[in-house]
C-alpha cells in the first residue's frame, strides 16, 4: 500500500479536512490526507466544543444558523460517542434588555430551531450553575461535541476505506503540469524525510493556514485571522450550555464537556504572522472570569485549568478588495474557474458544526472534477463508535458490572472499546488516573490512530488532560510511546515538549492550586524523575 | 465581583494534586483489591461523577470510612466525606438485612439487653455463629460484644439527685455501647468526672449517632438521629449552658463532623460544646483542678489511637492523660488501623481484609506485650481483644482506676 | 497546651527540628498538615556542605543509615545528577560509566519504572543493557485494582519475597556485572534493600520510580517514629490557622482540629514548606504567608512569576518568606523575635542555604541552634 498515487489528497487535518478525506473515501475514492502537525490541532481542537442549536446565529445570519441546526441533529445520529446532548439555556440577565428575548426565539423559529421560552425558576431547577439572577431564559437544542474524537473517527473511517493519511508532514511545494496541480512535494518534519505524492485534484483544507497553502499554488486568498481565548475548569459545573440572551459578545457562552467546562470566548483581530504563536493574555483571562461568572457564579470559585486561544479561519469575501467583509458562512472555490488553476479546490469558511456539510460540498466539487457521480452518505452514516446512541448502552453490553475506567473508557471510544485489545489484566491498568486511560486505551490508539508524539495520544485519549495536567501519566505514556516506536531519544525530547506545550496553557492562570500543581510537577520531573 | 473570589477553589475536591500520598495509607486497598482506592473513588470519581452519575462505583463500599486518606493528604482533601457523601448520594441499592441489623445498634441494644444472658451466650455458641453466617453473613469467626444486663441510662438516671449537687456540670453522650455493653465504662466516667467536682447529667433521651447507619446506605434514619441528638445537644448546650462529653472517639466525630459533612445538619452553634471526656478532663487538670492518685499505682499501658481519635486530631490528650498518672509506664503505639471500622469487619466477605489490615498493629501490640491496650474506641476494643488476647480499655477507665476518692 | 517549642510542619525541615530539640531536652509539638514531600524524597541530598556529620548523626539514631561521598547517582529517566549525602539505597558513582554490562529488572505490569530510557542513559554511558520483566504470581492480586500497580502496593508485597525476588534475579543473571531494580524494597524493614545486595551475585542498583518514594515513606515514618520516642507530640493531620502576637512575639496558634484550645509555646518554627504545602498562597496578585502575614519577597506583576519554558528555572519558586540573619521572618518589614522560618517557606531567599532536602535541614538547625543559644543566655 506504499502508493504514491491518489485520486484526491486532501491537505489540513483538521474537522474539515478529515471530514472530506471520509467523504471522497465513502465515495470510492483513492484518498491521502497530509498534515503538518497533528491532526485537530488547528481551530477544530482550539474552541467550545459547542454543538451549537444555530440559535447564536439566529438573529443576524438566519443561513449559517439554519445549516447549524440541520447539521446539530446529523451529528446527534452519526457521531453519538462524540456528542453530549445536554441542551443549552439563553439568559436574560438584569442588566439585558428582556425585549429581546423575543427577537432571538421568533428568529430562531423560523430557522428551524426549537427554542423554548422557560419560567427562571424552571432554569434554575433545570440548571442549579445557572446565575440565580436571571430574569428569562429560553430552552435551544445546544449540546457539545468533542472535536478530537470527531476529527479521529472521520480519520479512522476514511483509513478504514482504504484512506492513507500522513500526519506531521508539511507541504513544501506543489507540482504543476501546465495549468493543472498535479502533485505535491513534502517533508516528514519528524523524519526530515521527502516524497512526492500525485493526485488530479488536490484540496486545501488548511483553515487559516489555507491562505500560505493557496500562495504556494500561485492563488490568493484573503484570510482573517481572529483569534479567541477560552478557559477550561476543572471540574464540570454545569450541566446544560449556558449563553447570554443578546448580540453575541464576549466570554458569553459556558460549554460543559466530558469532564471539565469551558468558558469562551474573546475576539482579537491579529496579524497573519501571529497564527502560529497566540497566546493568552492578562486581560483576556480577567475578562472572561469575570463575564463569565455572570453566567454560572461558581465560575469565580472553581479551579482553572488551561488557558488557551484559537484562530478563526474566517475569510474575507471574495468581491470585496478592503478584507473588510468578512463571510462566516462556508466559503469553497474552485481555482480552476476562479484562478485558471486547475485540480486545486479550497474549502474554508464555516464552523465546526458545519464540517460534514464543508466536506460534502468540497467531495461534490472533487467528484465534479473527477467526473465521479456518486451521492454523499454521510449524513446517514454513523461514524465508528457511534454505532449504539449511548455510551451507557454500550458499557452495559460488554461488561456486567463495568469499572469507572471501563464507564469512561466506552464514554470517549463508544463501541470502539471492542478495539482495545483483549481483557487481560494488563490492558486494564491505569495510565492516567485523571481520565482514567487504560494501557489497552492507549495500544489501541496507537495501533489504529496514527499517534507519533504523547501530544497526539493525548487528543486521541485524553491522556493528560486532567487536573494533573500530564504529571503523572506523561511519562507513564512516554514509557508505552517508546516501547511501540522504539526509540527512546524522540521520546525523551517528545515528553519535555509536552511538559512544556501543558505549561503552556497553565501559566497564564497559574496561582492557586494551578501553581500548586506546577511546583509539584517541576519537582516530579526535574528532582525526583531527572529529566 | 472581585478577582480575589476565584483564587482558591472553594471545590475542596479540586484542591487533590493528585499525589496519590492516600493511597499508601489507606488500610483497605492493602487487603482487598476490588476497591478502587482513595484517590479513585474520592477526588478522581467525583470529577467523573459530576459529569454522570453513570460512573458511580458501587466498589466504593468498601470504604472503612476511617478516615486516614484524610488525615495524610497533604492538601486538605476531605476525601473520605467525598466517598461517603457520593455512597449517599448515588448509591441506590438497598441496604441487605444483615447490614440494616449491624447498624441498628441501638435496636439491637435495646432487644438484646433484657436478655443479655441469654443473648450472650446464644452468641457465643457456635452453632448460632454458624447460622448467623449462613444466613445474615456474619462472620462466624467474629466474638460478639456482650450485652450488659443493665442500662447505664438507668443506672445513672437512679443517681440524677446525687449527681445534681456537685457545683459542676456536664452531659454525657453516652452512645450505645455504654448504655447496652459496657455500662462500666459510664461508671469509670462519673468517678472521675465526680472527683473533680463535677456532675454528670444524661442528655434528654439521646440516639444512637448512626455512624453505622451511614456506612451501611441507611443515610435517612441517621439524618432523623442527627437532628434529633443536635437538638437535645442544642437543649443542653444553649438551654443549660453545658459542655456535652463523649467517651467513644467515633460517635464524637459523628457528631461533630459526619452531622454537617455528610447528612447536612447543621450543628456550628453546639459542634465546639461537643468533647471526647479526656478533652474535657485535661483541660480541667491544665487549668488547676487535681486528681489524687493512689499509691503504689503501676501498670503497662500501649495506647493504640483509633483512626476516627486521629482524625479528629485529639489522641494527644488520651496520650497526655495517661502520662500523667504516676506508675504508668507508657508507650504509644504507631498509627494504624485496627481493621474493624465499626460493622466492616463483622461482615463475612470482609473478614479476612479486616483481620489483615489490623495484623502490624496486633504484631506491635504482642511485642510491646502491655498489661493493657488503652483506646478510645469500642469497635476496636473488640477487634484488638479478639485478635491480640491483650485486655482493652478505654483511658477513662484506666485513669478510673489510678485515681482515689 | 504549653510546650517550649512548637513547630508548624511535619516535613523533613520540622522532624529534624523536633528531634534535636527532644534530644535537647525541650519538649515540643509538631504540627503536620498531612504528610509531605519526604513522599517524594529521592533519597539524596544534593548538597549539605558543612552538615553531613551533623544529620547522619540524627538519622543513625532513627535506624536510618547515611552513606556520603561526592560524585553522581543515576535517575530514573536514565540521566546522572550530582549527590553527596545519601540513603543506603541509592548507589553513588564516580563516573556514569560505572559497570560494563547491567541487567535491568522491572515486574510486568509496573509501568511506573521506566526500563526503556534506563537502557539508553546507560548505554550512552557505555554501559550494554539487557532489560527483563518478572511475572510474580504475587503481584496479581495488586494488579485486580487498575490504579494500584504502584510503587507502595509492590513494596508491601517485596517485603514477604524479596528473597524470592533475588532468586529470580539470579536466575535471569548472565554475564552482567550489575542488576537495576526499582526503589520498591524495605517499606517497613529497612534492612531488606543491603540484604539483597549481598545475596545478589551482581552488584545491586536501586533506581528511584514514580512517587510515593518507598524509602521517602520509609525515612517519614522512622524519624516520626524517632520524635515521638523521644517524647515529641506529633500532631497528624491537623493545620496551623493563625498565631495570636503580642510585641512583636508569638504568644500561641490555633489548629483546626484544636479550636478553642491553643498551642503555647516559648519558641515557634515555621516549617509549612512551599507552595504544594501551603506554606505559601497565591492568588492573581499576591503570594503570601498564611498563617502569620509575613512579608514575602515576590514580584507584583504576575508575568515576572513565570518563565514560559518549562524547563527553566521557574521565578516563583524562588519568591520566600523574608528573614533576617538569625532566620526570624520579617512582618510589616519587622522581624518575629520567637519565630524562626526553616526550609521550603523560603524559597531561594537564603541561598547560603541550599535549596530542597539541604535547605530543609541546614536552616533547620541553624534554627535549633538558635533556639538553644538564646535558651543558653
Amino acid at each position: 500500500m506504499n502508493t504514491r498515487e491518489f485520486d484526491v489528497i486532501i491537505l489540513g487535518g483538521g474537522i474539515t479536512g478529515a471530514g472530506t478525506q471520509r467523504d471522497c473515501a465513502m465515495r470510492g475514492l483513492r484518498t491521502l490526507l497530509i498534515e503538518r502537525s497533528d491532526i485537530a490541532t488547528g481551530a477544530t481542537g482550539r474552541n467550545h466544543g459547542l454543538l451549537h442549536s444555530g440559535a447564536r446565529y439566529a438573529v443576524n445570519d438566519p443561513e449559517s444558523a439554519a445549516e447549524c441546526i440541520r447539521e446539530n441533529l446529523i451529528l446527534r445520529r452519526i457521531a453519538s460517542h462524540c456528542v453530549e446532548e445536554t441542551d443549552g439555556l439563553f439568559i436574560t440577565l438584569p442588566e439585558d434588555d428582556l425585549a429581546y428575548q423575543q427577537t432571538f426565539t421568533d428568529a430562531c423559529r423560523a430557522a428551524g430551531i426549537g427554542a423554548e421560552i422557560i419560567d427562571p425558576d424552571l432554569a434554575r431547577r433545570l440548571e442549579p450553575s445557572v446565575n440565580p439572577a436571571l430574569t428569562g431564559a429560553v430552552r435551544v437544542p445546544d449540546g457539545s461535541v468533542d472535536p478530537f474524537r470527531l476529527c479521529a473517527a472521520n480519520m479512522l473511517d476514511a483509513k478504514l476505506r482504504g484512506g492513507q493519511v500522513r500526519l506531521h508532514t508539511e507541504v513544501t511545494g506543489f507540482i504543476r503540469e501546465a495549468d493543472a496541480i498535479v502533485g505535491v512535494h513534502t517533508r516528514n518534519r519528524q523524519t526530515g524525510a521527502c516524497e512526492d505524492f500525485f493526485a488530479p485534484v488536490v484540496v486545501n483544507a488548511c483553515g487559516i493556514w489555507g491562505q500560505h497553502i493557496a500562495a504556494l499554488a500561485g492563488v490568493g486568498i484573503n484570510m482573517y485571522p481572529a483569534k479567541g481565548a477560552l478557559l477550561i475548569f476543572a471540574h464540570r459545573i454545569n450541566r446544560m450550555v449556558i449563553n447570554r440572551c443578546r448580540k453575541p459578545s464576549n466570554a458569553d457562552i459556558l460549554v460543559p464537556g466530558d469532564t471539565v467546562c469551558v468558558i469562551g470566548t474573546t475576539s482579537t483581530r491579529i496579524p497573519f504572522e501571529e497564527c502560529d504563536h497566540v497566546a493568552v493574555t492578562p486581560e483576556e483571562v480577567t475578562l472572561l472570569v469575570t463575564e463569565g461568572a455572570l453566567l454560572a457564579p461558581a465560575l469565580s470559585s472553581t479551579r482553572i485549568l488551561r488557558a488557551y486561544a484559537g484562530v478563526r479561519p474566517l475569510v474575507s469575501s471574495d468581491d470585496d478588495p478592503t478584507g473588510r467583509n468578512i463571510s462566516r458562512g462556508i466559503v469553497c472555490l474552485d481555482h480552476e474557474s476562479r484562478d485558471g488553476l486547475k485540480g486545486f479546490v479550497t474549502i474554508t469558511g464555516g464552523k465546526l458544526m458545519t464540517y460534514r456539510l464543508m466536506a460534502e460540498i468540497a467531495t461534490d466539487a472533487v467528484c465534479r472534477k473527477l467526473g465521479v457521480e456518486r451521492a454523499c452518505e454521510t449524513a446517514t452514516t454513523p461514524l465508528p463508535g457511534s454505532e449504539e446512541r449511548s455510551y451507557e448502552a454500550v458499557a452495559r453490553k460488554i461488561w456486567e458490572a463495568p469499572s469507572m475506567a471501563q464507564k469512561a473508557a466506552a464514554a470517549r471510544m463508544g463501541t470502539g472499546v471492542s478495539r482495545i485489545r483483549s481483557g487481560k489484566r494488563s490492558d486494564e491498568a491505569l495510565i492516567c488516573e485523571c481520565e482514567e486511560v487504560s494501557v489497552g486505551e492507549i495500544n489501541s490508539a496507537i495501533d489504529h490512530l496514527e499517534v507519533s508524539t504523547l501530544t497526539d495520544l493525548r487528543r486521541r485519549t485524553r491522556v493528560g488532560m486532567g487536573t494533573c495536567q500530564g504529571e503523572f501519566c506523561a511519562c507513564r505514556a512516554a514509557g508505552l510511546l517508546a516501547r511501540a516506536h522504539g526509540c527512546v531519544e524522540r521520546e525523551r525530547e517528545d515528553l519535555s515538549d509536552f511538559l512544556q506545550e501543558r505549561w503552556k496553557g497553565n501559566f497564564p492562570i497559574g496561582w492557586g492550586d494551578t501553581l500548586r500543581e506546577a511546583e509539584y510537577t517541576q519537582w516530579v520531573y526535574k528532582h525526583v524523575l531527572g529529566l | 465581583m472581585k478577582l480575589q473570589e476565584y483564587t482558591v477553589s472553594k471545590h475542596n475536591f479540586e484542591e487533590c494534586m493528585k499525589c496519590t500520598v492516600c493511597t499508601v495509607y489507606c488500610p483497605v486497598l492493602q487487603v482487598n483489591p476490588l476497591y478502587p482506592g482513595p484517590k479513585q473513588a474520592g477526588p478522581d470519581g467525583e470529577r467523573l461523577r459530576l459529569k454522570d452519575p453513570f460512573f458511580f462505583n458501587y466498589a466504593l463500599k468498601y470504604c472503612l470510612n476511617c478516615k486516614r486518606c484524610e488525615v495524610a493528604c497533604p492538601s486538605g482533601v476531605g476525601i473520605a466525606d467525598l466517598i461517603q457523601a457520593s455512597r449517599i448520594k448515588y448509591d441506590r441499592t438497598r441496604p441487605k438485612l444483615r447490614d440494616r441489623i449491624l447498624a441498628s445498634t441501638d435496636l439491637m441494644g435495646s432487644f438484646s439487653r433484657p436478655f443479655a444472658p441469654v443473648v450472650n451466650a446464644v452468641t457465643g455458641l457456635g452453632v448460632t455463629k454458624t447460622a448467623l453466617d449462613a444466613t445474615l453473613k456474619i462472620d462466624h469467626r467474629r466474638s460478639f460484644p456482650k450485652y450488659s444486663g443493665r442500662g447505664f441510662e438507668s443506672w445513672l438516671r437512679k443517681r440524677a439527685e446525687e449527681q445534681a449537687a456537685f457545683p459542676e456540670q456536664v452531659a454525657y453522650y453516652h452512645g450505645c455501647y455504654v448504655n447496652y455493653n459496657n455500662p462500666a465504662l459510664g461508671k469509670d466516667l462519673v468517678k472521675v468526672l465526680n472527683a473533680l467536682g463535677v456532675g454528670v447529667q444524661l442528655l434528654e433521651k439521646e440516639k444512637c449517632c448512626g455512624i453505622a447507619m451511614i456506612t451501611n446506605g441507611m443515610s435517612e434514619t441517621a439524618t432523623r438521629h442527627a437532628k434529633h441528638n443536635v437538638e437535645i445537644i442544642r437543649k443542653a448546650v444553649a438551654g443549660k449552658g453545658l459542655t456535652v462529653v463523649t467517651t467513644s472517639s467515633s460517635c464524637t466525630l459523628t457528631l461533630r463532623d459526619e452531622y454537617p459533612k455528610l447528612l447536612g445538619v447543621d450543628n456550628a452553634d453546639v459542634r465546639e460544646s461537643v468533647l471526647m471526656a479526656v478533652r474535657y478532663v485535661f483541660e480541667r487538670l491544665e487549668a488547676g483542678a487535681t486528681l489524687r492518685f493512689k499509691p503504689g499505682f503501676h501498670k503497662k499501658v500501649a495506647y493504640h489511637v483509633p483512626c476516627h481519635m486521629e482524625r479528629l486530631g485529639w489522641g494527644v490528650f488520651s496520650e497526655r492523660l495517661l502520662r500523667m498518672i504516676p506508675g504508668v509506664e507508657f508507650t504509644l503505639l504507631d498509627s494504624a488501623c485496627c481493621g474493624i471500622a465499626g460493622t466492616y469487619g463483622f461482615k463475612k466477605e470482609n473478614y479476612e481484609a479486616s483481620q489483615a489490615i489490623g495484623a502490624p498493629l496486633f504484631e506491635q501490640i504482642r511485642s510491646v506485650d502491655p498489661e493493657v491496650v488503652a483506646c478510645d474506641c469500642e469497635t476496636c476494643k473488640w477487634q484488638i481483644e479478639m485478635s491480640t488476647g491483650y485486655r482493652v480499655e478505654n483511658p477513662i477507665s484506666i485513669l478510673a482506676e489510678a485515681i482515689e476518692i | 497546651m504549653r510546650f517550649d517549642t512548637v513547630i508548624i510542619g511535619g516535613g523533613l525541615a520540622g522532624l529534624v527540628a523536633g528531634i534535636s530539640l527532644q534530644k535537647e531536652g525541650r519538649s515540643t509539638a509538631i504540627v503536620s498538615a498531612g504528610q509531605n514531600a519526604l513522599h517524594f524524597f529521592s533519597g539524596s541530598f544534593e548538597s549539605l556542605e558543612e552538615a553531613p556529620q551533623r544529620l547522619s548523626e540524627l538519622f543513625g539514631e532513627a535506624g536510618i543509615r547515611l552513606h556520603y561521598c561526592s560524585g553522581i547517582r543515576l535517575m530514573p529517566l536514565g540521566t546522572f545528577r550530582p549527590a553527596a549525602l545519601s540513603l543506603e539505597d541509592v548507589s553513588l558513582f564516580e563516573t556514569p560509566g560505572f559497570a560494563r554490562k547491567a541487567l535491568i529488572v522491572n515486574f510486568a505490569g509496573y509501568h511506573d519504572f521506566f526500563t526503556s530510557f534506563l537502557a539508553e542513559g546507560l548505554e550512552k554511558a557505555g554501559i550494554a543493557c539487557r532489560i527483563q520483566a518478572l511475572d510474580l504470581p504475587e503481584l496479581e492480586r495488586i494488579q485486580a485494582s487498575p490504579s494500584e500497580m504502584r510503587s507502595v502496593q509492590i513494596a508491601r508485597t517485596m517485603d514477604r519475597i524479596w528473597e524470592k525476588v533475588v532468586r529470580e534475579v539470579g536466575a535471569l543473571l548472565g554475564d552482567e556485572d550489575t542488576v537495576i531494580l526499582p526503589q520498591v524494597f524495605g517499606l517497613r524493614d529497612i534492612t531488606v534493600p543491603g540484604r539483597i545486595r549481598q545475596a545478589m551475585p551482581a552488584r545491586v542498583v536501586f533506581v528511584g520510580t514514580l512517587p510515593p518514594s518507598v524509602p521517602g515513606i520509609r525515612t517519614q515514618a522512622l524519624l516520626k517514629r524517632r520524635y515521638e520516642v523521644l517524647g515529641g507530640t506529633y500532631l497528624s493531620g491537623d493545620e496551623v490557622l493563625e498565631a495570636d502576637l503580642e510585641d512583636g512575639t508569638v504568644q500561641s496558634v490555633a489548629t483546626r482540629n484544636l479550636g478553642t484550645h491553643r498551642l503555647l509555646a516559648e519558641d515557634f518554627i515555621l516549617a509549612s514548606g512551599g507552595y504544594f504545602s501551603k506554606g505559601l498562597r497565591s492568588n492573581p496578585f499576591r503570594i503570601w504567608e498564611p498563617v502569620f502575614g509575613l512579608d514575602v519577597d515576590f514580584a507584583g506583576d504576575r508575568t515576572a512569576w513565570y518563565d514560559p519554558a518549562f524547563a527553566a528555572d521557574q521565578p516563583y519558586m524562588a519568591y520566600g518568606v523574608k528573614t533576617d540573619a538569625s532566620l526570624h521572618p520579617l512582618l510589616d518589614g519587622m522581624p518575629v523575635k520567637n519565630l524562626y522560618a526553616v526550609g521550603s517557606v523560603l524559597g531561594a531567599t537564603r541561598p547560603e542555604f541550599g535549596s530542597g532536602a539541604g535547605l530543609a535541614v541546614r536552616s533547620a538547625f541553624r534554627a535549633v541552634d538558635a533556639i538553644l543559644k538564646e535558651e543558653a543566655l
